[in-house]
């Protein structure tokens, strides 16, 4: 019953992920990638790591899709169907999928040879607070840096657009 | 008995005890719900010195409006069902549904009571006891949102798009200060599970006074409400579909598709109430009431049968949920709105700091205090 959850979950997951790529409009690109994210919680549920589920939904669905989808209605860029592009770029694109699928299928294959845990529990969230904040606090502090310079990046990106 | 029901006893009597419990609560909080739009209307009634809905009536008795929340779902139900011609239709009717699940959703995790002896077995009186149900409300809270921006960018109204925007930057910014004002409470139960917090309430500060959240964290209890009654985008908080400019993002919607938005933003009061109850009123917890009966400060003990305790602590909750739903009611019909700049300012100058102080603040009593 597990496996079938898990893999029903996947599917979707899958399924929705493949329909935002060939979604044009920004808006419902966002809800499949939403419905993607919720399929992967469903997945962390199934195997009953509820705390992965809860911070997956807050971080991912509640925070970063949400900031996403204010950004989309607030840059008028978004509302334009962007022009193909130029064939040589399609190739490119294709090139650099092709090489992250065969580097995902070759990381997945020795997943499979992997043993499987036989009792399964989960890290509470006093003990990930433990790790975050003691052991991996310099690490930690550190990401906030990146996700500060990505923040600068972005607005630069965007009043950079406005210009033009 | 078949055997397969045999061997699945504790299955089928965990799935038994579970559906009961869920159309028990559920149905009590869908019925107080229902009276509430009855109680919106008569509190402001009362406040602007009117007599409020009366007219409604069976066989000729209107018991003073108590049927006018039927007539009104009778009304929503028999109205036309309308979809603009330019809507998204899919994610149109998808919407009032993103709206009121995650919200319904969220009363799974509630205790409305400690636990009852039903036959020799132990029924607890919360529907899903989770060790991380604290995070699971911030979770499904964060969710909501997607309902009122479907509602207004698939209608294709550029009021109903400002509504959404609006309601989208409201949700965002008072969220993350209510995420905040629960850290301290994390801090002092060390625990995220809803009915631990509720039984470590139990306890007495310097023998006497509840150990209840709003003792402890004053500051807080002060911040989550005002932080809780913005994300539910009610008055004064209710520019998001301020009526007399922009009508909202819910502005397309008609029938029980209006009706969901409206209902899910009722249950939210519940839920609100519900959450302000558990988390800094002591949730089922009536002082100096233990498993045996009371027991005073003095030292006197006035023992009391099981049942009776029980219903004396779901008693508490219900009259403490009641309590603060109606404290909403009063608010909303008391204070005006306020400006969209005003609302930014006070989330992201006022009450973030003063969560971000609280924080602070309670960390430093406990390095200094030791664990409570």
């Amino acid at each position: 019953m597990i496996a079938a959850a898990v893999y029903a979950l996947g599917a979707l997951a899958a399924l929705a992920t493949l329909l935002m790529l060939f979604q044009r409009n920004p808006v419902k690109a966002a809800m499949l990638m939403l419905t993607a994210l919720l399929a992967t919680a469903g997945i962390y549920l199934a195997l009953s790591a509820q705390l992965l589920a809860a911070l997956q939904i807050i971080l991912y669905a509640g925070a970063i899709m949400t900031l996403f989808i204010v950004a989309l209605t607030v840059l008028p860029q978004a509302w334009r169907d962007h022009p193909a592009r130029a064939p040589f770029i399609k190739v490119l694109g294709l090139a650099a999928a092709a090489v992250i699928l065969t580097e995902l299928v070759q990381a997945a294959a020795a997943l499979k040879t992997a043993v499987r845990p036989t009792g399964f529990s989960e890290t509470g969230a006093l003990a990930l607070a433990q790790q975050l904040f003691g052991r991996f606090a310099f690490q930690f502090e550190l990401l906030s840096l990146v996700i500060l310079a990505s923040i600068v990046g972005a607005v630069a990106l965007a009043a950079k657009r406005r210009d033009a | 008995m078949t055997p397969f029901l045999y061997a699945h006893q504790d299955l089928l009597l965990f799935a038994g005890v579970g559906l009961a419990k869920v159309i028990v609560f559920m149905g009590g909080v869908m019925t107080f719900a229902a009276l509430l739009t009855l109680a919106e209307r008569k509190v402001s009634a009362l406040m602007q010195d009117r007599v409020g809905p009366n007219r409604a009536s069976v066989f000729g008795f209107a018991f003073n409006g108590l049927f006018h929340p039927i007539a009104d779902a009778l009304k929503m139900i028999f109205k036309e069902d309308f979809v603009p011609a330019k809507a998204e239709k899919f994610l149109f009717t998808l919407a009032p549904f993103f709206a009121i699940a995650p919200v319904i959703a969220l009363f799974a995790f509630i205790p409305f009571g400690d636990y009852v002896t039903v036959l020799g077995y132990r029924v607890d009186l919360q529907i899903a006891d989770l060790p991380s149900a604290l995070f699971f409300i911030l979770a499904l809270s964060g969710l909501a949102i997607y309902g009122t921006f479907l509602a207004g960018w698939s209608a294709k109204n550029n009021f109903a798009l400002l509504g959404a925007m609006r309601g989208a930057a409201q949700m965002i910014s008072y969220e993350v200060a209510l995420g905040l004002t629960l850290v301290g409470l994390l801090m002092i139960y060390g625990t995220a599970g809803l009915q631990e917090m509720v039984r470590a309430q139990g306890a007495l500060l310097l023998g006497f006074i509840p150990a209840w959240g709003v003792v402890l964290q004053p500051f807080a209890c002060v911040l989550f409400l005002i932080a809780a009654i913005a994300e539910n985008k009610r008055t004064p908080f209710d520019l998001v579909e301020g009526e007399s400019e922009i009508i909202g993002y819910f502005m397309e919607y008609s029938s029980m598709r209006f009706a969901g938005f409206m209902f899910a933003e009722f249950l939210e009061m519940i839920v609100i109430a519900m959450l302000l109850t558990t988390l800094f009123f002591g949730g089922w917890q009536v002082p100096y009431l233990y498993e045996a009966g009371f027991t005073l400060p003095g030292g006197r003990a006035i023992p009391l049968d099981h049942y009776i305790v029980s219903a004396l602590q779901v008693g508490s909750f219900t009259v403490k949920v009641v309590f603060f739903s109606w404290f909403m009611l009063i608010v909303r019909w008391t204070l005006p709105r306020f400006r969209f700049d005003q609302l930014m300012a006070l989330c992201w100058k006022g009450l973030l700091p003063l969560a971000l102080l609280n924080i602070l603040a309670t960390g430093a009593a406990l390095l200094f205090l030791g664990k409570l």
